[in-house]
């Protein structure tokens, strides 16, 4: 008995202090709500630091973020467990591979940098889309090719559903698919992997966004255009893609509230570019 | 539990029986009766969790089976399980070559493993000093506990630049590399396990053998590892139910190509490095969705024949022993 009435006591007593905390919280910001992101590991960097900044702010609104995946992001919106669905293609159109998702909409939050990678032994440094896509279809087997040393090219690629590989197809090989079987390409698991498997293996190329090189790996011109975010920003390097926030029809509330801090020209300025993203206003159309 | 519950209501029972202002109060709230209930409320409490555990694991087994079974309504299963064509973006979903890939990996992580394995062992029990054996053993306990991530990650920077360089590989990675990897893993789990089933063997085996006349290399080869054999069988298979369901390492060394392998190098793929690879990426509702369940299905269903293989072999062991 004596153990019940402790128990009950000590239930009331942590009831009342959450009611006391719940009471005090609601004074200091008027927008409240969960909001809950899913999808592409590439812009969850992004989300996590934007949610930190976004919640100094409203400190009623809770915001819960993971990254699994690209195709995570709209599948989690149209299933009704994610308000956002974090995306590194704009998935209201179809994409190679990949069927539009419809009645959500896209709105773009960032610009995410990419370039083909090779090992620090391989003497090209520039490639063209159509070598590119000779190499990704397996018709170029060869780095004498391409005007190389004369050894077998080692193609690293990511799994079918990766955004960078949707957008590398998209940008970099104008929309055609890579074949595995006839390039024997081998399939890094993440971007992670991806450098450093380029990096250890020699005569190797692959592809990734620009944060992850460094050490043993080299950027590749593409098209003779270097790959820097300036060259992005003035038009002349085209392996970039969008990153975008998908949304079950227009954001409201809380969600909305969010989605325009993270387009916001002080989040876009200051936090994103520390990040090795480019703001969406830099890039001419 | 039960003993600490009962010593607070002893205690707490015979004061409130002393000072208690109700004489009323009725007879079947005594200790004896308290006690009976604690004992019974404890029961049920074991009960319910044993319960409870074969309830999750039961529904986690039909949820897998049960939505990997719809992989059919679109796929023969014939084609499912014999095809080597998997393209699932072009509706073609062939595991044949994940099932293959799975069985060659285990079997070369065997066939380098086993010897190797067994020989520690014998070696630990049968030859080394004292002191060999007080360090080596808990060295191989300890290589169990590391993260399998790691050993991926090793056999990616460390393993697969050297195969490259030994055999002039454009491409280290494939099944050598994955069973190198794997062997070091299940290495010590076989290890010691036919470790212990050999220092069970009984030392008037061993007596009676010397006595004969028999060196040392007879008394093991003729005497000792028959009489451990079933022992050392199920660490192989404890060793193998290890290897197949290995993903983490295998993942980061096997290059994860849908291909059937060409010989030891070159990229393959096997049942688990491709679920993972491809979990993350696939549309719900799928039938690429539910062919990897059923992959997955599958994959339960090895291990779980394996279990059963182990608990066959493992009590004929010991009434030999």
């Amino acid at each position: 008995m004596k153990l019940f009435n402790k128990f009950t006591a000590i239930v009331l007593a942590s009831a009342l202090v959450i009611s006391a905390g719940a009471t005090l919280t609601s004074a200091a910001s008027s927008l409240s709500g969960k909001i809950t992101v899913n999808g592409s590991s590439a812009l969850l960097p992004m989300t996590l630091q934007a949610a930190k900044e976004f919640k100094k702010k409203n400190p009623r609104v809770r915001i819960a973020a993971s990254g699994s995946g690209s195709i995570t992001g709209p599948q989690s919106v149209k299933k009704g467990i994610a308000d956002i669905g974090a995306v590194d293609w704009d998935a209201s159109t179809s994409v190679p591979g990949f069927p539009a998702f419809s009645g959500q909409v896209a709105t773009p939050v960032a610009v995410i940098p990419f370039a083909a990678i090779v090992n620090k032994n391989v003497s090209v440094d520039n490639l063209t889309s159509d070598q590119l896509k000779g190499i990704y279809t397996g018709k170029i087997k060869n780095w004498k090719e391409v005007g190389g040393a004369d050894a077998a090219i080692v193609v690293v690629t990511r799994s079918f559903g990766s955004g960078t590989r949707v957008n590398f197809e998209l940008k970099a090989l104008g929309g055609t698919r890579i074949d595995e079987k006839a390039s024997g390409s081998i399939a890094a698991s993440n971007s992670g992997t991806m450098a450093t498997t380029v990096g250890s293996k020699p005569n190797s190329i692959g592809y990734v966004d620009l944060p992850y090189i460094k050490g043993d790996i080299k950027a590749l011109k593409f098209e003779g255009v270097e790959a820097t975010t300036a060259n992005i920003v003035n038009g002349k390097y085209k392996i970039w893609g969008t990153g975008y926030y998908m949304t079950a029809g227009q954001p409201t509330g809380a969600t909305k509230a969010f989605i325009d801090y993270v387009t916001s020209k002080e989040f876009q300025q200051g936090s994103l570019k520390k990040l090795k993203f480019i703001p969406l206003a830099s890039i001419k159309k | 539990m039960s003993t600490m519950l009962q010593r607070a209501g002893n205690g707490e029972g015979s004061t409130v029986l002393k000072q208690s202002p109700y004489k009323e109060k009725p007879r079947s709230f005594d200790r004896l009766f308290r006690t009976r209930l604690n004992n019974k409320m404890f029961r049920i409490i074991c009960f319910s969790s044993i319960a409870l555990l074969c309830i999750v694991l039961f529904s986690i087994i039909l949820f897998i089976g049960r939505t990997g079974i719809l992989a059919f309504q679109s796929v023969p299963a014939a084609t499912f399980f014999l095809s080597t064509n998997w393209t699932p973006e072009d509706e073609q979903f062939g595991a044949g070559l994940f099932i293959y890939g799975t069985l060659a990996l285990t079997a070369l992580t065997l066939l380098i493993s086993t010897p190797i394995s067994v020989g520690i062992a014998v070696f630990l029990s049968e030859i080394a000093p004292d002191w060999v054996k007080k360090t080596v053993r808990p060295i191989l306990d300890l290589l169990v506990g590391i993260p399998s991530v790691v050993y991926g990650y090793l056999g990616l920077t460390v393993l697969i630049p050297f195969l490259q360089n030994v055999f002039g590989q454009p491409i280290g990675e494939g099944l050598l590399a994955a069973a190198l990897v794997l062997t070091l893993m299940t290495l010590p789990t076989i290890a010691r396990v036919s470790d212990d089933s050999i220092v069970a063997v009984p030392k008037k085996y061993r007596d009676a053998a010397y006595a004969l006349g028999s060196t040392r290399l007879q008394v093991i080869t003729k005497i000792v590892l028959p009489a451990a054999n079933r022992g050392i069988m199920s660490a192989v298979i404890l060793g193998m139910a290890r290897a197949i369901g290995e993903t983490m390492a295998v993942v980061m060394v096997i290059g994860n190509s849908p291909i059937i392998a060409e010989g030891l190098f070159g990229a393959t793929s096997v049942l688990t490095s491709n679920i993972v690879m491809q979990i993350m990426n696939v549309a719900f509702d799928s039938t690429w969705n539910y062919a990897l369940y059923m992959m997955a299905f599958l994959l339960l269903l090895i291990s779980l024949i394996l279990i059963i293989l182990i608990r066959v072999i493992r009590p004929k062991g010991e009434v030999n022993v």
